[in-house]
């Protein structure tokens, strides 16, 4: 149980946003573990957090997945205003997914307004081979043109790149530039980020 | 204690057979229950859900069944797993206590100890269903003492459209009843009896709730087929009489003349003529009665949505050229956007107003949410919040300085309701309180301006009751996600029917609150309807566009740069300074301004998924033209701020929008819609020329045909100006008065010239 947040650990808000149909309640699901348990329950309150140590710091992950919302577009922009950093998820099998990504990177950019912003390029479902139509070097360039890094995952059993996804979703958070107004938070976000090991 | 209500236990001591509706009133108690509890307590928590799942299925012995009465506070244990041929059953022992009704009746309201000492207890085995194949599925709607198990036929109806069809299910039905009618190998005749009575009442239940699953014209395959199965099996009953009855309402309503209906379009205006003439105009307008005109349109569509279409394996799984299979859900989420849509064109589309009008638009808006709130429609709350913090909107700092600081913490108060965390708990909590009280009551003790409101509500609405619409997008996630999480198929490809139940937990909140929307009482005014189509709609680039001519940026620098649509290397670089992530792309050669490249090659379909249902699709084009803009353009704001002077001349191009919005209006001959005017907005760019924007007028009125058989005209003060059939509207407009034009029908001579010429 993950719960109740300690105030000694840095809050790290992950949102993750694409079309519907990329599997992103997968990879959500696929990290929290709960994949094929049998009690699931997505309306209980620690649903989406957990606590992660990456790189010797303790965080506690709070996900926000909104999937089977992607179609009320006019609430995508509040959500984006809470995020820390984004998951941007296509699917190697669907290349309208793979070019709507631009416009959410465009978006994200436009609510944070800034001109970067901590994301991750995620192509999921490379585990259907035969069904792949988008390459890994398409999913790079993508990637070298919205200037963020690139990632494949599979959600499917044995699970491909989901832990490292979001450790580095939150690698991303703290190595990036900090604007001035944001500084201060930043500043005690990594004071207080030191793990105690018990 | 494990029952938390006493309405709940009420229940369970007066009939086996449960409504629906009752029944889900058990899972809205049991998610209050839920909510309270420590969420830490999952196990707990699954097992009263079990517990709840059982209600109806307590074995009864058949020769005195009027006199056993259960009483609460069973204690269950779960024993184990059971495997037979096709099916997996969770099976659980359970302690019931009985005594007699009369003794019952007489001291119920008494909780002495003297009571207790009447009772009679019994350990009972109780098996449901975890999987099975359909023919075991099928089976089961009559349990093992061929009782009729209205949870598990509620859960089954509402989600066996993810594992199976109306036709199969009613195959394998019929079937297992002419099964039944052999004499079983241990001579028990009736016992075979009451399981086939059992399946003709699973059979009334479907036809009642699901009516939907039978109406398939021209043939009616499965109504037929159950017809020929009663004339066989079941004549003159009433089954036979309903199935009759239903066949042939169907045939008649599909012969009825569709001809002598009035089309809608002209209802509207008939309606719309007899309502004389009102025109809106925010921010002076009657908000209650707009937050009334809001849930009206929302009930309609709630009272219309198919709960089963929300499935994961329906909504969430779709391809789009399916999407007609969930199309209820589809109309829900067209409203929401259109709602949120609105609220912020509204106010941004005229550019020139000073920051304290345009406050006054968004004041506005938070009180037609504080009305949303009181009639507890969450729907539209939730677009109206999510149209005031879109970017375009929230950005606004000037005009939301201007804002007095009451609604600003109304508006935050309302806001919080939607807060993502915790999974939204906030939200779901409200909604169990509120989802089927009279009206809205439940405020967080640090909502102090709600707080005032709720005290003043309630000395008027005393005796007014309300439904709840709720955001459904919650819903929608939960089973998406539940879908996702829980497995289709286990064991030997045997169908995961726990999957189900815990669907059906989310489908019975969404069928109890449609059932209480039911208190909903508003009339249609047509004049609102009139002003919510005559709203210009914006997609979220075009919105943004012009919000960065309205305020170009607090300090300029970020903002600027961005809206000419260029950025610096660096800030790229910058962020892979990771040297700890071991998959950063190579970055040496980044181009000089990666987003807008990508930018400008987007085209509308690929925008689609921001503006596919309300905008205009071609408002896409053109926004990102470079051009400097007529002298007297009134939409223009010069840009201001740019005072960090990094930017060079070439770089700072001014790609600033240049578009007019303007009011068209649809004018025939027609006696019709004579004394009515109908106008739309449309927006109006610098590169559209005649045909163009004809064909955007006649998409907003939702005409057809050719656009060359019309003409387009401004109306000026002494005189019209007809535009030329292929001038750049832009530049031929006259701006120095209203945008006001008329679209025609050309004369046949005219548009035979035209046509001529054309060719």
């Amino acid at each position: 149980m993950t719960r109740p947040p300690n105030e000694q650990t840095p809050t790290v808000k992950l949102v993750v946003v694409g079309d519907g149909g990329v599997g992103k309640s997968a990879i959500t699901i696929q990290f929290f573990q709960r994949l094929f348990v049998t009690d699931y329950d997505p309306t209980i309150e620690d649903s989406y957090l957990q606590h992660v140590e990456v790189d010797g710091q303790c965080c506690i992950l709070d996900v926000l997945d909104t999937a089977g919302q992607e179609e009320f577009s006019a609430m995508r922009e509040q959500y984006m205003r809470k995020g820390d950093g984004f998951l941007l998820v296509y699917s190697v099998t669907d290349k309208n997914s793979y070019e709507n990504i631009v416009n959410f990177h465009t978006q994200i950019l436009r609510v944070k307004d800034r001109d970067t912003y901590p994301m991750l390029l995620v192509a999921n479902k490379v585990d259907l081979v035969h069904l792949r139509k988008i390459t890994e070097e398409q999913g790079r360039e993508l990637a070298h043109k919205l200037g963020i890094p690139y990632i494949e995952t599979s959600a499917k059993d044995p699970p491909v790149n989901i832990d490292a996804t979001f450790h580095e979703v939150v690698r991303i958070i703290r190595n990036q530039p900090q604007p001035d107004h944001e500084k201060q938070k930043r500043r005690k976000l990594s004071k207080l980020g030191k793990c105690i090991i018990i | 204690m494990l029952l938390p209500t006493n309405s709940t236990s009420v229940g369970f001591q007066q009939e086996l057979y449960h409504s629906v509706t009752e029944k889900t009133k058990f899972f809205a108690s049991k998610c209050l229950n839920r909510s309270i509890s420590p969420s830490g307590d999952r196990m707990n928590d699954s097992f009263r859900g079990r517990f709840r799942f059982c209600v109806c299925t307590l074995p009864r012995k058949s020769n005195k069944k009027t006199t056993k009465w259960y009483v609460k506070q069973p204690t269950w244990r779960l024993w184990g797993e059971e495997k037979a041929d096709g099916a997996l059953y969770t099976v659980y022992l359970k302690k019931v206590r009985y005594h007699r009704p009369t003794r019952s009746l007489s001291s119920s309201h008494s909780d002495s100890d003297d009571e207790i000492s009447h009772l009679e207890w019994e350990t009972v085995r109780v098996r449901f269903v975890k999987a099975g194949t359909l023919k075991k599925l099928v089976e089961a709607l009559s349990t093992d003492d061929g009782e009729l198990e209205t949870t598990y036929i509620n859960v089954f109806l509402a989600t066996y459209r993810s594992f199976s069809t109306p036709r199969e299910v009613l195959r394998l039905l019929l079937q297992r009843y002419e099964e039944l009618l052999d004499a079983p190998p241990n001579g028990k005749i009736d016992q075979h009896e009451q399981h086939r009575k059992t399946l003709v009442s699973a059979l009334h239940v479907w036809l009642d709730s699901y009516p939907e699953d039978f109406k398939d014209p021209p043939n009616y395959t499965a109504l037929n087929h159950l017809l020929h199965f009663c004339e066989e099996f079941l004549p003159a009953t009433e089954l036979h009489a309903k199935v009759q009855h239903r066949l042939e309402r169907y045939s008649r309503e599909a012969q009825a003349d569709p001809l002598l209906v009035p089309p809608p379009a002209f209802a509207l205006r008939a309606a719309a003529a007899a309502a004389g003439w009102k025109v809106y105009k925010l921010p002076d307008v009657p908000v209650r009665h707009f937050a009334e005109q809001l849930t009206r349109m929302d009930v309609d569509l709630f009272k219309k949505l198919v709960p089963h279409q929300c499935l994961g394996a329906v909504w969430s799984r779709r391809d789009k050229s399916r999407s007609h299979e969930a199309a209820t859900v589809l109309a829900t989420v067209n409203q929401f956007n259109a709602v949120s849509f609105r609220v912020i064109s509204s106010i941004l589309v005229e550019p020139g107003l000073r920051p304290i009008d345009r406050a006054q638009i968004i004041t506005c808006w938070i009180d037609i949410a504080q009305e949303l709130r009181l009639i507890k429609n969450f729907s539209s709350l939730k677009a109206i919040i999510s149209g005031l913090q879109s970017n375009p909107i929230y950005r606004l700092h000037r005009t939301w300085q201007s804002i007095p600081k009451e609604k600003i913490e109304l508006f935050d108060e309302l806001a919080k309701i939607f807060s993502e965390d915790n999974n939204q708990w906030t939200q779901r909590e409200l909604l169990m309180r509120e989802g089927t009280a009279k009206y809205a009551d439940t405020v967080g003790e640090n909502d102090k301006q709600l707080q005032k409101i709720f005290q003043k509500q309630n000395h008027h609405t005393a005796n007014i009751s309300f439904g709840t619409i709720p955001y459904l997008g919650t819903f929608l996630t939960d089973l998406t996600m539940i879908d996702t999480a829980i497995p289709d198929v286990i064991g030997d490809g045997l169908i995961n029917f726990d999957k189900r139940r815990k669907e059906f937990e989310v489908l019975a909140q969404i069928k109890l609150l449609q059932g209480a929307a039911n208190a909903y009482r508003f009339d249609a005014d047509p004049a609102f309807d009139r002003w919510f189509d005559s709203i210009l709609v914006l997609d979220d680039r075009e919105a943004y566009q012009l919000s960065c001519q309205i305020e170009p940026g607090n300090n300029g620098s970020k903002l600027k740069k961005k809206a000419s649509g260029h950025q610096k290397n660096d800030s790229i670089a910058s962020t892979s300074s990771s040297n700890s992530s071991q998959f950063y792309c190579d970055i040496d050669s980044m181009p000089s301004s990666p987003h807008n490249s990508i930018d400008r090659k987007l085209s509308p379909s690929q925008m689609s998924n921001s503006s596919s249902n309300s905008s205009l699709p071609s408002l896409d084009v053109s926004l990102n033209s470079s051009h400097s803009g007529g002298a007297s353009n009134k939409l223009q704001v010069p840009y201001v701020g740019n005072n960090t002077g990094t930017l060079s001349p070439s770089h700072s191009q001014k790609s600033s929008p240049d578009f007019y919005i303007i009011k068209v209006t649809y004018e025939t001959d027609s006696v019709e819609t004579d004394g009515i005017v109908l106008y739309k907005s449309i927006m109006l760019s610098n590169n559209e020329r005649t045909p163009q924007v004809i064909r955007n007028a006649m998409y907003k009125l939702g005409l057809e045909g050719n656009p060359d058989r019309y003409t387009l005209a401004q109306v000026l003060p002494d005189k019209e100006m007809v535009l030329p059939s292929n001038a750049n509207v832009y530049y031929a407009v006259n701006p120095a008065y209203n945008l006001n034009f008329i679209l025609r029908p050309k004369k046949s001579e005219e548009s035979d010239t035209s046509m001529k010429k054309g060719k």
